[in-house]
């Protein structure tokens, strides 16, 4: 071989050696140092006016070693990273609370669920964590508790006044957590909860000299003339009265449920029925009604017929193109000013109002159920049993209280937002527009405010999802929209988060939404007989019927359902 | 070429050739595609999705330059290179040597090697064994060694290499030994040159391996720091779709159609750039150690 060739082989071989080293060299340790364009917490004064933020109570002791504390939380803008080491929050929680608090953003959907999962088969969890789940977040704490992984956390309830008053105050949201007396866990705020709702083009009905629909055969009516009568004027059959898609929550899905609310049964479970006959919606007769017209709509199609196969991305695709004059839409990818451009470019003319709950034949209207509860956190046992619990306590007692509600939430006064003369978070005057706490560039420094932070005041949500203009000049109002939906008919389904799923779910979901699907498009024969080989094949091929005992057992025995 | 005046060779070269246009077709329909869709400026896709030509002055990078330009993007592209690059060499140090030592049919116990390596293929572990035994006994968490190591012997390019070496004719070897030479001299000086192929064959599949590795970083590196470009890919196109819910200034220049179809095209860049490259070898590579005489 010749010398060049040994060479050029040594040589590559202690590159690939020196990559190695470097590799699998430690991540460097982060060196706290203010960060340049934030300028330190500890030299302005914290906001004294939060919306129901009481003043700081007295601060719980604080040991003098520092305490390491690791805690797991899914991400607010999964796009940006994590807030940066040098992020003058970790210095206050660190100067202040004596916390070294390491942040690990876990991903959403089942990825991040596998990851607890595999942290809790090695008895790795972290001091404190997102309890994520797929499914539902109390099965996963029933779970974790079983595992002997979590602790109890009544005592750490007893360290934050503050925080008990403004996020744990929902008692039955917090009930949900509890096993065999003990709160296994925090459940936070949500997420604004009943958010979604029933819109309409009032463009297309000034034009078409339709009134507002207020019954299922009005809005039937309605939906026909905008499929059929050319509403936007191109000269096109390119519209559709109704727009949506199956989006898998139970039963009708979410998209659908203020037409099968029409009815009474706007969920997988029927929530009007809070008695010993409280089952599956579909055991209901007036399910069956509600199916038969819907399969009415579908076969006159005024329903977009992708509505079974189409994603929610590709539904946000087609509403901006003017495809529907009705539909189902949360208030913020409607209205809000990041969003409601879409449309707007497109028909500037074009206005979406919002419709109340249709009445069904019986006068019956719910626009839906309403259950989610806000993320789920949990102490691990390992953590407690360090003695690691007050510190726990003491960072949540502090995000509630103004000076960890601002950092954590909006980020440094005067820097990333303003507050205006009634107390409410603004971004208009700030010096350099682009570090906005609503700037995407900041959203890494405000990564935790969804699932830890924010409470859903009035003054909050103002600053959240602000008025702007259309390219017509017209006002939008994303809060008008929410306000309205939220004020509808619901029903409350909170109490399903009690309900443990069975061993064959995903078999049980898969076959009711096939089914449901094969009914609703006309695939299969929708009469009394197939209706009732539907239910019986529930029962004998899926167990549905025992699912639907062992619920009621639950909900029995935790009282919410009469005996 | 043709060969003029056989009919019957002229139809089947038609047909060969129509047959492979087809492919050709059905290959690059999808890929433009993408490409388009890469390309396709907001407005456009919103008033009436991705055309399928667009004239390049129409074309609006912001998907590509809102990926390029995340904070984190030249580190999490810096990490991808140094877990591809580390773990190819890692792996073709270890598979190398293993697949050449069961290729010498003279190997004590050589058949039963082959049914425990097997054996790993056709019974995986799991998981929950794989964690605890990286993240817990090796204390692995937040060092990309647990990214690099468990896939770094591959079952089936360990079996195609053995072949392959099998395949090089034993007197070459003989005559080496024969002027003195070791074992690890057969295979670094005799074995290695001739077996080019078949190492780079094997290593674009460690590499594709390593480049794409997207659930494992998840699993075990916590620091964000570390993070691979495909990890970081997800959280931006999910940021994306979930962004419509948030109240966050989102308003952007590109769909979420176009970053998908851009972080598809850069993922997939740089393994196409290399295909080229040993393109020659690869065919060979795959045959030879494929083929069992």
């Amino acid at each position: 071989m010749s010398k060049p060739k040994i060479v050029f082989k040594v040589a590559l071989f202690a590159l690939v050696l020196t990559l190695i080293a470097v590799a699998c060299a430690p991540a460097p340790t982060a060196t706290p140092v203010p960060a340049p364009t934030q300028p330190s917490a500890a030299t302005k004064p914290a906001p004294t006016v939060a919306p129901t933020v009481p003043p700081a109570p007295k601060p719980i002791d604080t040991p003098s070693k520092p305490v390491d504390i690791e805690m797991w939380a899914q991400a607010t803008s999964t796009q940006a990273p994590a807030p940066p080491d040098d992020w003058i929050g970790y210095k206050v929680i660190r100067e202040k609370l004596n916390i070294n608090l390491k942040y690990v953003i876990i991903p959403t959907g089942a990825d991040g669920e596998t990851k607890l999962n595999a942290a809790a088969a090695a008895n790795a969890l972290p001091d404190f964590f997102q309890a994520v789940s797929t499914t539902n977040a109390r099965n996963k704490i029933i779970e974790l508790t079983k595992q002997g992984l979590i602790a109890p956390v009544d005592d750490l309830l007893k360290l934050m006044p503050t925080r008990v008053k403004t996020h744990y105050n929902d008692p039955a949201a917090m009930d949900l957590m509890k096993i065999d007396g003990k709160q296994m866990a925090f459940v936070e705020v949500p997420n604004l909860p009943r958010r979604e709702g029933l819109v309409i083009r009032k463009d297309w009905l000034d034009k078409l000299g339709l009134k507002s629909p207020t019954t299922i055969d009005e809005l039937f009516a309605v939906a026909k003339a905008f499929t059929e009568k050319d509403p936007d004027g191109n000269g096109k059959n390119d519209t559709y009265g109704l727009g949506g898609f199956f989006d898998d929550t139970g039963g009708p899905g979410s998209r659908f449920a203020f037409f099968f609310g029409a009815y009474g049964v706007p969920d997988l479970w029927d929530w009007e029925r809070m008695d010993s006959n409280f089952g599956l919606s579909v055991r209901r007769p007036e399910f069956y009604k509600a199916l038969v017209e819907f399969r009415k709509w579908n076969e006159a199609k005024v329903i977009d017929p992708d509505w079974a196969t189409i994603k929610r991305d590709e539904f946000r695709i087609r509403w901006p193109q003017g495809r529907y004059g009705i539909m189902w839409e949360d208030f913020a990818a409607l209205a809000m000013a990041a969003n409601y451009p879409k449309f707007d470019k497109n028909f500037p003319d074009g206005e979406w109002a919002p419709l109340p709950a249709p009445k069904g034949p019986d006068g019956k209207a719910y626009y839906g159920a309403y259950g989610a509860i806000g993320a789920v956190f949990a102490v691990s046992k390992k953590a407690m049993d360090a003695g690691k619990g007050p510190a726990i306590a003491r960072l949540l007692e502090w995000m509630a209280t103004p000076e960890g509600y601002y950092l954590c939430g909006f980020g440094v006064e005067g820097v990333n937002y303003l507050l205006d003369k009634d107390g409410v978070v603004t971004t208009e005057g700030l010096p350099d527009p682009t570090k906005a706490w609503t700037h995407e560039s900041m959203a890494r420094y405000t990564q935790w405010r969804n699932q830890l932070i924010f409470v859903n005041d009035p003054k909050e949500i103002k600053a959240r999802y602000p008025d702007h203009k259309s390219i017509k000049g017209r006002t939008i109002s994303p809060m008008a929209f929410y306000n309205f939906f939220s004020t509808q008919p619901w029903l409350n389904s909170k109490p399903g988060q009690l309900i443990v799923n069975p061993p064959n779910r995903a078999d049980l979901q898969r076959f009711y939404n096939e089914n449901f699907q094969a009914f609703a498009l006309g695939t299969k024969p929708l009469n009394e007989q197939t209706w009732a080989d539907f239910l019986k094949a529930l029962d004998t091929n899926l167990k549905a019927n025992e699912w639907e005992a062992a619920a009621r057992k639950t909900l029995q025995d935790a009282g919410i359902l009469k005996k | 070429m043709f060969r003029l005046g056989h009919r019957d060779e002229w139809g089947f070269q038609l047909l060969v050739n129509g047959f492979l246009l087809l492919v050709l077709i059905i290959i690059v329909i999808p890929l433009w595609r993408v490409i388009m869709t890469s390309l396709t400026p907001l407005d456009v896709y919103m008033r009436g999705g991705t055309p399928m030509f667009q004239w390049p002055w129409e074309w609006s990078f912001a998907a590509y330059e809102q990926m390029l330009t995340h904070p984190v993007f030249p580190r999490a592209t810096l990490n991808s290179v140094i877990i591809t690059v580390c773990g190819t060499a890692l792996s073709l140090f270890l598979t190398v040597p293993l697949a050449y030592s069961l290729s010498c049919r003279t190997l004590p116990g050589r058949r039963i090697i082959i049914a425990l390596i097997l054996f790993t293929f056709l019974f995986h572990v799991g998981l929950i064994p794989v964690y605890l035994l990286v993240a817990k006994t090796l204390g692995w968490t937040n060092n990309i060694l647990a990214v690099i190591v468990p896939p770094a012997v591959g079952v089936t390019n360990t079996l195609v290499m053995m072949r392959f070496f099998e395949g090089i004719p034993e007197e070459i070897k003989e005559s080496a030994r024969i002027d003195g030479a070791n074992d690890l001299q057969v295979l670094w000086q005799i074995v290695l040159p001739l077996s080019k192929p078949i190492l780079l064959t094997i290593g674009l599949f460690y590499a594709v391996h390593y480049w794409n590795e997207f659930f494992t970083p998840i699993l075990y590196l916590n620091d964000q720091k570390l993070q691979p470009l495909p990890v970081l890919l997800r959280n931006i196109l999910i940021g994306q779709t979930f962004s419509e819910y948030v109240d966050y200034d989102v308003t952007r220049a590109a769909s979420i159609e176009s970053l998908k179809s851009a972080a598809v095209l850069l993922t997939m860049l740089p393994m196409v750039l290399v295909y080229p490259w040993i393109q020659r070898h690869f065919t060979k590579g795959t045959l030879l150690g494929g083929v069992k005489e």
